[in-house]
């Protein structure tokens, strides 16, 4: 007989030792199954809470009166818990946001993807994806500390922190992810559409606007949607400059009034309500609020875009019938129409409808004198002049802090603790704190996503179950990051009564980078030939032989990839673990895991929102934390792009 | 050749960065006639072709030298637009390629792109060469449908159609049959035919029993070099060069 630990070839044909085999293939494929599961019950846990701990609200207040109420004063004597006015907030720096940012993405991705040469994508690419790489924290500090003031002393008000420098900062805010994606979406249009159109002898300009952009128009209505969710989802920068007054805007375009969010009121009050009582009920409703629309916007932007990946793959189907399209589009651009008209009539400013009419008229005119190759020209520069805008934003945010940080920049400053709140010694405890955090983050996010995307991509065919943990993962993603911070005090800070600690930083934060793990992982996994997978199988190896040896080396350098992006995203962010794991001022590192911490960003909210005269410091932290953050980013992209290089031989 | 030239290259190199993808090719190709690219794969007709409608400006590392005349202006000299150029000189690809948008979106485009803004000289353009491509009586019902619902073939007429609407001089034609079946590519062959009446066509093409069918005239490349140009009967019938009656007659390709 042969011993069933003899490595002969051919003694896996053994009944025994082939049951073995076997009992050890579905043990493993029982443990991907559960990482990838996980996030399943993560979102549940998430709905969970936030529910059993808002509810109570909805039962003392109704849910009507919570939701339309227009007043928001949970501290008066006779508290009132109506976030109508919040809600209205939110649309407003939402809307105005788009306003700037969507113009102005959409002339940058045309530029990068048609009209760029390859010297210019080759600094214009790597500026967008810095400008997504810089902390909100930062922006928000940039914001309130040179935003505002240039509104305030061009406006002639008395305080710059407004709906319209809200708007402005979460619009740039939104830049990268709606120029990345519709670039992606204008790029990715058929070459063959281009040369039809340019040989019939259609201008560049006609090319991209009645052609390339039209059969974009999916993708780039994804990329605003996720644009959108972004602005929704963003807490410490409209906190940090929209004044945040629970008010509703007298006349309601009225951009200079200040306004607040429903982030930007969980992120202020969550910290002081206490536990349990009415209004800390409220926060989690509005939570739950804004968990609802943020699902809605990010869940429709999935939707879009897989339907474009599937029309690619198969016979394409149009989303909506041409005829109904067609009218579509003219009901959108009536409404348009009666829109701006009645903006023109009711609430701008006369010079403003007068300059307007006025272009008009003239266009009216000279638009049949105008030959395709001049308004080409003109095309063309103000898509080259909105480049050269987005990269003016980055320039101007880099060089102040920079500049202004540098002088701050000390071996003290780096290795000592803060002294009179901040103002003076230096930030060597935040440091430390951040790297723990992260690195705590990722050794918990790292196995379970790769497992996940390991499942996902090898042990299952499309079905129910990979459908819902899809699902899940989506709805991970698009989970706003203060949301996370609700449910890390709710579940482990109170529940399972861990305490702020450092502990319950890392495992909030690991839920939220979570699906930037599994997406990129998944990405490297599906790069994998399957000629590889099928030549290992055909030998004779078990599947997690294949995957161990044949899938995954390969795939290494792109999780790595991936999971080095989560360490700088998750470095950047305030949200998550303001509320879980931080505090302001402390001398000493950690001991333990249920420790609290500093940590940089909270540090820089902390000195620039309540610490007056700090200024150096403030510059200081600023530069520390946009360095290291960028610096991971940096570490990340000369591993995509080594191994790219490598791979092309 | 005794007919009037509408296209004339003299000396034309091409190559792509280093590669020397048409050598001293010097071509007259006659006025409303058809003429047949032939040679086998990689041997510069499609590249010729593209230099015709100046489609090869598009890859950035080609580089030209030598002249190629239309109606006796060079279309590389500075003072040609070649946004007119290729109205006068259209193009049909090998694999059909409407846009994602309706038939009749599809054929204005052209004359809209080019000024013409009346809806009902609009609609009178898209059916007279819907008419033209043949292809009117199949999708008179449908015009505001989706192009890209049509069968292959219908699609590569519509794309004619398309080619048609600008009114132009030349037709290139690369490989137009390849992506399709033997009924729809006798549909395009006939169309050719009709064709030659109003347009110049060059069609790049790999069967050699179609280049018999439908051109007048044939040119034979091979490695970059147009060998030999002549009638279509001649070049199959009595070739000058070896290398042409050694392809002609499959010895190799």
């Amino acid at each position: 007989m042969v011993s069933s630990n003899s490595t002969e070839p051919g003694s896996g044909a053994s009944p025994r030792t082939a049951q073995i085999s076997l009992l050890k293939e579905q043990a493993i494929k029982t443990v991907f199954f559960s990482t990838a599961f996980l996030a399943v019950i993560v979102v549940s846990f998430i709905l969970l809470f936030l529910l059993r701990d808002g509810y109570p609200i909805f039962g003392a207040v109704g849910l009507i009166p919570f939701l339309f109420g227009m007043t928001w004063a949970p501290t008066a004597a006779e508290p009132l818990y109506g976030i109508f006015p919040l809600i209205v907030g939110t649309l407003l720096v939402t809307l105005g946001a788009m306003v700037f940012a969507v113009p102005l993405s959409i002339g940058c991705a045309i530029y990068i993807s048609e009209l760029a040469s390859p010297g210019v994508k080759k600094v214009l690419k790597p500026a967008v994806e810095l400008l997504a790489g810089i902390p909100s924290v930062v922006y928000g500090f940039f914001g309130l500390i040179v935003l505002t003031n240039f509104i305030r002393i061009s406006f002639d008000i008395p305080t710059g922190e407004t709906w319209l420098a809200a708007s402005l900062l979460l619009g740039v805010m939104a830049l990268p992810t709606i120029i990345s994606v519709s670039e992606d979406a204008i790029s990715s249009v058929p070459h063959e559409y281009k040369e039809g159109s340019l040989a019939i002898g259609a201008t560049r300009w006609q090319t991209i606007s009645r052609v390339l952009v039209p059969a974009a128009l999916s993708g780039i209505a994804a990329a605003v949607i996720l644009g959108i969710g972004r602005v929704v989802g963003e807490t410490m920068a409209v906190l940090m400059v929209a004044g945040n007054a629970a008010i509703i805007p007298d006349p309601i375009w009225n951009i200079l009034s200040p306004l607040r969010t429903l982030t930007a009121t969980l992120g202020i009050e969550m910290g002081e309500v206490s536990i349990g009582s009415e209004h800390y009920s409220a926060l989690f409703g509005i939570a739950i609020v804004l968990l609802v629309i943020t699902l809605v916007i990010n869940l429709s932007a999935v939707a879009i875009l897989r339907h474009l990946k599937e029309g690619r793959t198969s016979v394409r189907k149009p989303l909506i019938p041409v005829a109904m399209k067609e009218s579509i589009v003219r009901i959108c651009k009536a409404a348009g129409l009666v829109l701006v008209l009645l903006f023109l009539l009711i609430a701008a400013p006369w010079w403003l409808t007068a300059a307007i009419v006025f272009a008009g008229i003239i266009w009216y005119y000279v638009k049949d004198r105008v030959s395709e190759r001049h308004i080409q020209t003109i095309a063309f520069g103000l898509v080259g002049l909105a480049a050269l805008i987005v990269l003016a934003i980055l320039v101007i945010i880099l060089q102040d802090i920079v500049i202004n940080g540098l002088p701050a920049i000390s071996w003290e400053f780096l290795t000592q603790p803060p002294k009179d709140l901040g103002r003076a010694g230096g930030i060597f405890p935040a440091i430390v704190g951040t790297l723990y955090l992260v690195l705590g983050a990722i050794a918990i996010a790292l196995p379970l996503g790769v497992g996940a995307a390991i499942y996902l991509v090898e042990y299952t065919r499309e079905g129910k179950i990979t459908r819902l943990i899809r699902t899940g993962v989506d709805l991970l993603n698009g989970t706003p990051s203060i949301v996370f911070g609700l449910f890390g005090f709710a579940f482990i800070v109170l529940y399972l009564n861990v305490g702020v600690s450092l502990i319950a930083g890392q495992i909030t934060l690991a839920l939220m980078v979570l699906p930037t793990v599994i997406r990129t992982t998944e990405e490297s996994l599906k790069n994998i030939p399957q000629s590889l997978r099928e030549g290992s199988l055909a030998l004779g190896a078990t599947q997690w032989q294949t995957i161990s040896r044949v899938v995954i080396p390969p795939a290494v350098p792109g999780i790595v990839t991936g999971a080095i992006l989560s360490i700088g995203r998750a470095a950047g962010e305030t949200a998550p673990i303001m509320f879980t794991a931080v505090v302001f001022s402390s001398r000493f590192l950690p001991s333990s895991l249920t420790e609290p911490v500093m940590a940089l960003p909270y540090h820089l909210f902390i000195l620039a929102t309540n610490v007056p005269g700090s200024s150096t410091n403030k510059y200081g932290t600023a530069l520390v934390l946009l360095l290291l953050v960028i610096g991971f980013y940096a570490v990340a992209i000369v591993i995509r792009t080594h191994f790219q290089n490598k791979a092309r031989g | 050749m005794s007919e009037s030239v509408i296209i004339n290259t003299n000396n034309l190199n091409l190559w792509y960065s280093e590669k020397h993808a048409l050598q001293s090719v010097s071509i007259k190709v006659p006025k409303n006639k058809v003429t047949a690219l032939i040679g086998p794969s990689g041997c510069g007709k499609s590249t010729l072709l593209r230099c015709f409608n100046r489609l090869n400006d598009l890859i950035d590392s080609v580089r030209i030298t030598g002249e190629i005349t239309l109606d006796n202006e060079n279309i590389h000299a500075p003072s040609t637009d070649v946004v007119t150029l290729r109205k006068k000189v259209g193009m049909v690809f090998q694999k059909p390629n409407p846009f994602p948008k309706s038939i009749w979106e599809n054929v204005a485009y052209g004359p809209q792109v080019h000024g013409v803004r009346d809806k009902a000289e609009l609609d009178r353009i898209v059916e007279q060469s819907l008419r033209h491509a043949a292809i009117w009586d199949e999708v008179k019902d449908r015009l505001h449908d989706s192009a890209l619902g049509l069968s292959g073939g219908q699609q590569q007429r519509l794309c004619i159609a398309r080619t048609l609407a600008v009114n132009p001089e030349v037709i290139l034609m690369d490989e137009p049959c390849s992506a399709l079946d033997p009924i729809a590519t006798a549909k395009i062959e006939n169309l050719i035919e009709m064709l030659k009446k109003d347009y110049t066509v060059i069609i790049v093409t790999h069967s050699m029993q179609q280049a018999a069918r439908v051109s007048d005239y044939t040119g034979f490349m091979y490695l970059g070099k147009l060998i030999e140009c002549g009638k279509t009967v001649q070049i199959f019938e009595h070739p000058k060069e070896e290398l042409t009656e050694n392809y002609i007659t499959g010895r190799f390709g």
